[in-house]
């Protein structure tokens, strides 16, 4: 935790004075609050004991007072450390002196870092306690600077110094003013002024002057407007709201349900329990083969409850507030039951969270390439890691799950929602008995997503039986965001168990054997996919030819895991990062050599599994990585805060984001998984207008689709991106979907433009053909372009055209003249994009995964308070390779917030349970996602390596890979460098770091050398 | 809860009378009662800042006040930036330098940005990170949105 305060006053005696008594440490230090005793160390340091206490905790803190800065007579500086309470801290306070009439403005900036048990036992209370402490020192500083320090502070109130506290990390700015506390209320009037001034001042910037222009995505325009249309804004007449009654339990069997109450209540329409779905429904299908086709899965818990926040019973009423309070009328009678938490613990099973399957575990399986055994046979160095973790994060979403069902008197749905594929309808319609297409599935804006919507899929289910018991009524559901960190899709956990790896003479890994078991939480829902997935990224960035990974998944009574940015894929690079990282430094191989030694060199690169690595260069791109963050003047820095016992480190992070997904890796969970290849469709008509409209199967939260199809589309045609429409978000109506349709696994780039691509491409042959007829010429005399009537195709060097509308009536309205040959055009051209892929050899488990990798190399520079652990990103780099850019801004918008997410994950983000199955960051205030406080600023440079394997040179690109995990784990292992640390988790808050390190571990890491 | 009060709330230049229950929350009236839905609600915490209205001048968090706490005031949301079909010079920012992308915190960012130009024209990046600290946004890792306000900044001075 860090809290930054400021302030001024003045007092009536000269500055001079004023400084003699801040800038001595003897005279200063007893007015420290709480001030106990204090010893000389030398003329600028003093040791200082106090007692300090936040209700009823209480201690000693020792502190080390040092007066760094001295400049007679308008600035001093102290800073100070030690340790309280289990906990350490770290203080600075400045004093800057004006002069003001006869006496003295005290401009003061503190600030302070706690970190250690302290914290979560003072809880919220720090705060307001060091706030306090603060009142307390400036009024002893008051008193004893007062002209006769005899009497009561000075006439001067201290003004404005109350309050401005820093969350986060990054130390550089502070959150708004929270209040002030000491300063007489103002007058009415005064408030009135107040107020007044700044309406004038709002006026005067609203009505400042504008000017014609456009903006620079279709998107933006609804957007910037407040114009979108976002699930929570869509509310159709006679709109009923959704309440959920959520398990407090993390795993209790259900005893009874009592909703008499809550249905007594006026506006309530009806309740659902688990009872009435398991009769209104089917369980959910299950992806995994073996145990977890036992499991079953309905739209609410039906006679247990498996994690914190499992949805109990829905209730129905006519306004959300209604519901809500009915909601909280609902008695459920709960027996708890044993809790497992560690996935390690469970899968012994001795606690079987779905009773109907007798185990845990959802996926074991190995892959092995290459000759393991015998390269360690022959390893000149072997380094053995006992465990490695990746923990549990969520990229929160700002627009929580949400939707909109009705199920009407005909049978048929509409379900307006922000899922993210067409897969939830796979897993809804049969849950409702119904055919997929009486389900008319519908996005418009999402607010992000990061894919994590795509298992929001039991909720809608959920909805559209409410809205089937409430007679055919629209039904609204809007997850809180209390609900949404319970319950609303985690990324899942990995941990990496007794690694070995295999190392020649010079430092290069030859083969990694290690055991990986992932944690998902209460239910598989979208898992076990992601067992097979991170095998698109086997070896990481590196050469080796040998590995086994022995890999397991498990259910614990936790809130279930969702695809979650860098998905699977993510916490694999992780772990191959800190493989290479951990050996370097075992072997004393700086992180960069050890890196060349062991990139991939040539690409096209096929890797032990079969997947093949389309283009790029890592060399290149670590060399201009270091040119970027300026590597040898960091050096150079580094040995000399070294000198100083400050803890700065670098760190490397190479990483790929793989992209567009051969389904086949599905028969890695279940062999017998109708699945393969990949396929995504887009239509392009010319309308009955002449309007060029798209349509898309995807599902875009914030990508920029409309924007990019538009150019694509406009690139075939030879017009501008202005004339061409695209229909926002998705909607089953349009025709323009396959079952593998969305906005996942990186892969817009490649399926989506791809498959607008050939439909423009489609239509562009219909629309020759009719342009052949209606001007008489052939093809190769024909030109697409724009004239006097809009966009038109014209004969070559002629004054002959005919414009969209002309084209467009010829077959919507005016056919009568049209030849047999020409009545099979449609001028609705739609195109399926299949990527070449082949079906897996699911035995050896070898085959190409996916089609494309963009490659990313990050590289950090931290620094680590030595005795708080607090971390300061002071710089931060990036070379990004997604193949051919189709619009630059986009994917320079994507590469930042994918380097939010991982820099938000690694220092401040996470979702821990205690051993209750509590789960602990249960809000945002808990979870304090990655704010603008706490972001550093980046460097990014693009290379482009085109993809030899699709059409526009392009790879899909936005999920990142987590760089900064990467990056910034081996930076803080590199600060912490002569402590003979290895950093062995993914997340490294502050405290995290204080728990584990400042009472020494041992390292679970030993080297074998021959 | 079937009390209500009335309530007179000068939104975007109009006032507006309802009756509301006590415990409405501003960001429901704006949202649900005047059918503005350019203000959203991210967290429930008072954390993430999409609710950000100005209030008198001031930016506020819709949903930690009530409605009746903003009986006689004057209110500003996103829809009031435009003017006779053409963007204010925030709105023209955000977008050029690709301050957003799912769009879903960008009313509120843009109404925090607004409330810290008109008391300092010239912010610095610093200044910028502050003011705009209690507003969360998941997709552009902020640095396009710190470019976006100091190119609005220049454009105001310019104006």
């Amino acid at each position: 935790m860090e809290m930054k305060f400021s302030g001024e006053f003045t007092v009536d005696i000269p500055k001079e004075k004023v400084f003699a008594l801040l800038s001595d440490p003897e005279k200063f230090a007893p007015l420290l609050p709480a001030f106990h005793s204090m010893e000389m160390k030398d003329a600028k340091t003093a040791v200082i004991s106090a007692r300090v206490g936040i209700g009823k905790i209480s201690g000693t803190a020792s502190t080390e007072l040092v007066l760094e800065k001295s400049e007679a007579p308008h600035h001093a500086r102290y800073t100070g450390k030690g340790k309280v309470m289990q906990g350490a801290y770290r203080m600075t306070a400045s004093f800057d002196l004006e002069d003001a009439g006869n006496g003295a403005l005290i401009k003061w900036q503190g600030e302070t870092q706690l970190v250690g048990k302290i914290l979560s036992l003072a809880g919220g209370g720090m705060k307001g306690y060091a706030e306090k402490e603060i009142n307390k020192l400036i009024s002893s500083l008051q008193t004893a600077l007062s002209p006769d320090s005899a009497t009561a502070p000075a006439a001067a109130k201290p003004e404005g110094w109350f309050g401005r506290i820093l969350r986060g990390l990054g130390g550089e700015s502070e959150a708004p003013t929270i209040g002030e506390t000491e300063s007489p209320p103002p007058s009415p009037e005064e408030v009135q002024r107040a107020r007044d001034e700044s309406r004038k001042r709002i006026s005067s910037v609203l009505d400042t002057s504008r000017r014609d222009a456009k903006p620079a995505r279709k998107e933006d325009d609804r957007l910037i407007k407040g114009k979108g249309l976002f699930v929570d804004d869509f509310s159709p007449a006679g709109l009923l709201h959704m309440s959920l009654v959520r398990s407090p339990y993390a795993h209790a069997r259900i005893v009874d349900i009592d909703v008499s109450r809550a249905e007594a209540l006026p506006g309530v329409v009806c309740t659902l329990t688990g009872k009435e779905v398991m009769e209104m429904s089917e369980p959910f299908i299950q992806i995994g083969a073996g145990s977890p086709q036992n499991i079953t899965d309905y739209a609410l818990a039906t006679d247990k409850a498996i994690y914190q926040g499992d949805p109990i019973v829905a209730v129905v009423a006519e306004s959300i507030a209604i519901a809500q309070d009915a909601a909280q009328l609902v008695e459920v009678e709960y027996e708890p039951l044993e809790v497992l938490t560690d996935v390690e613990e469970a899968l012994k099973d001795k606690v079987i969270i779905h009773d109907e399957t007798g185990t845990n575990a959802t996926f074991h399986g190995i892959y092995e390439y290459g000759d393991v055994d015998k390269a360690f046979e022959e390893a000149a160095h072997t380094v053995k890691i006992d465990k490695l973790f990746f923990h549990r994060f969520g990229s929160t979403a700002i627009e929580p799950n949400a939707c909109v069902a009705t199920w009407d008197q005909r049978g048929e749905i509409d379900l307006f929602s922000n899922t993210i594929m067409t897969i939830p309808l796979v897993f809804i319609a049969p849950a409702l008995r119904i055919n997929m297409d009486s389900i008319r599935l519908r996005t418009y804006d999402i607010g992000g997503s990061f894919g994590n919507k795509i298992t929001n899929y039991p909720y809608l289910t959920l909805a559209c039986l409410a809205s089937k018991k409430a007679n055919g009524a629209p039904v609204k559901w809007i997850e809180t965001r209390a609900e949404h960190m319970l319950a609303g899709g985690h990324g899942s956990e990995r941990a990496y168990l007794d690694t070995e790896v295999a190392l020649d003479g010079d430092g290069v890994i030859t083969a990694i054997r290690s055991r990986h078991i992932d944690d998902i939480g209460a239910y598989p829902r979208y898992e076990p996919l992601g067992c097979a997935i991170w095998s698109q990224v086997l070896p990481g960035a590196y050469k080796l030819r040998n590995i086994k990974i022995d890999f397991n998944q498990a259910v614990t009574n936790k809130g279930p895991a969702a695809p979650n940015r860098g998905y699977s894929r993510l916490p694999h690079i992780w772990f191959m990062e800190r493989v290479i990282d951990i050996c370097g430094h075992e072997l004393g191989i700086p992180p960069d050599e050890m890196r060349l030694k062991n990139y991939i060199e040539a690409f096209p690169y096929e890797t032990p599994n079969g997947c093949v690595y389309d283009s790029g260069d890592f060399p290149a791109m670590l060399a201009k990585a270091k040119e970027l963050i300026g590597w040898d003047e960091w050096k150079k820095k580094q040995q000399e805060a070294r000198e100083e016992g400050r803890l700065i480190g670098i760190g490397i992070g190479t990483t790929l984001d793989s992209g567009t997904n051969n389904w086949g890796q599905a028969r890695y969970v279940n062999p017998d998984a109708p699945f393969s290849g990949n396929s995504t469709a887009a239509t392009v008509k010319l309308d009955l207008d002449g309007m060029v409209v798209v349509s898309l199967g995807t599902f875009p939260q914030g990508q920029g689709h409309e924007t990019t199809a538009a150019q694509t589309v406009a690139e075939v045609l030879g017009v501008s991106p202005d004339l061409i429409r695209v229909k926002t978000g998705f909607d089953s109506l349009n025709d323009s979907h396959t079952a593998q349709s969305g906005t996942y696994a990186s892969q817009f780039a490649v399926t989506g433009l791809s498959a607008a691509h050939g439909a423009a491409v489609k239509l562009k042959a219909e629309m020759t053909k009719l342009a052949c007829f209606a001007l008489d010429a052939g093809e190769e005399d024909l030109e697409f372009g724009v004239g006097d009537m809009g966009p038109q195709v014209s004969v070559k060097g002629a004054d002959r055209a005919v414009n969209y509308w002309m084209l467009a009536n010829l077959i919507n309205s005016n056919s009568a003249a049209l030849p047999e040959e020409l009545r099979d055009l449609s001028l609705n051209a739609r195109h399926v994009y299949m990527p070449p892929f082949q079906i897996p050899d699911v035995e050896k488990k070898i085959g190409n995964l996916t089609l494309t990798y963009a490659l990313q190399l990050h590289i950090s520079v931290v620094e680590v308070d030595p005795d708080t652990f607090q971390t300061k990103v002071l710089d931060y780099a990036i070379v990004d390779d997604c193949g051919k850019v189709i619009n630059p801004m986009i994917v320079e918008g994507q590469v930042h917030g994918a380097t939010a997410h991982a820099i938000g994950a690694a220092l401040v983000e996470t979702l821990p349970y205690d051993a209750d199955g509590n789960a602990i960051s249960g809000s945002f205030t808990d979870y304090a996602p990655l704010t603008i406080s706490s972001m550093p600023d980046l460097k990014c440079f693009n290379r482009e390596s085109p993809s030899p394997f699709t059409f526009n040179g392009a790879k899909g690109m936005g999920e990142g890979g987590g760089g900064p995990l990467h990056s910034l784990c081996a930076a803080l292992q590199d600060a912490l460098h002569g402590k003979d640390i290895i950093i062995e988790t993914s997340h490294n808050s502050a405290m995290s770091m204080f728990d584990q390190f400042s009472n020494g571990k041992a390292k679970g890491v030993n080297v074998a050398s021959r | 809860m079937s009390n209500t009060m009335p309530v007179e709330i000068t939104v975007n230049g109009e006032a507006r009378q309802r009756e509301v229950e006590p415990r409405m929350l501003l960001v429901e009236f704006i949202r649900e009662e005047l059918r503005l839905t350019g203000t959203h609600i991210g967290c429930d915490t008072s954390f993430c800042g999409a609710c950000t209205v100005l209030m008198d001048g001031a930016a506020v968090k819709s949903c930690t006040l009530f409605a009746v706490q903003a009986d006689g005031a004057e209110i500003i949301t996103v829809e009031a930036l435009e003017r006779d079909g053409q963007l204010h010079p925030i709105q023209q920012a955000f977008s050029d330098d690709h301050g957003l992308q799912c769009g879903y915190c960008t009313p509120g960012m843009m109404l925090s940005s607004l409330a810290l130009l008109a008391e300092n024209p010239t912010p610095s990046a610093k200044d910028i990170r502050k003011a705009l600290a209690g507003n969360v946004c998941r997709c552009t890792g902020y640095q396009n949105i710190i470019k976006a306000v100091q190119t609005a900044a220049g454009q105001l001075r310019g104006a």
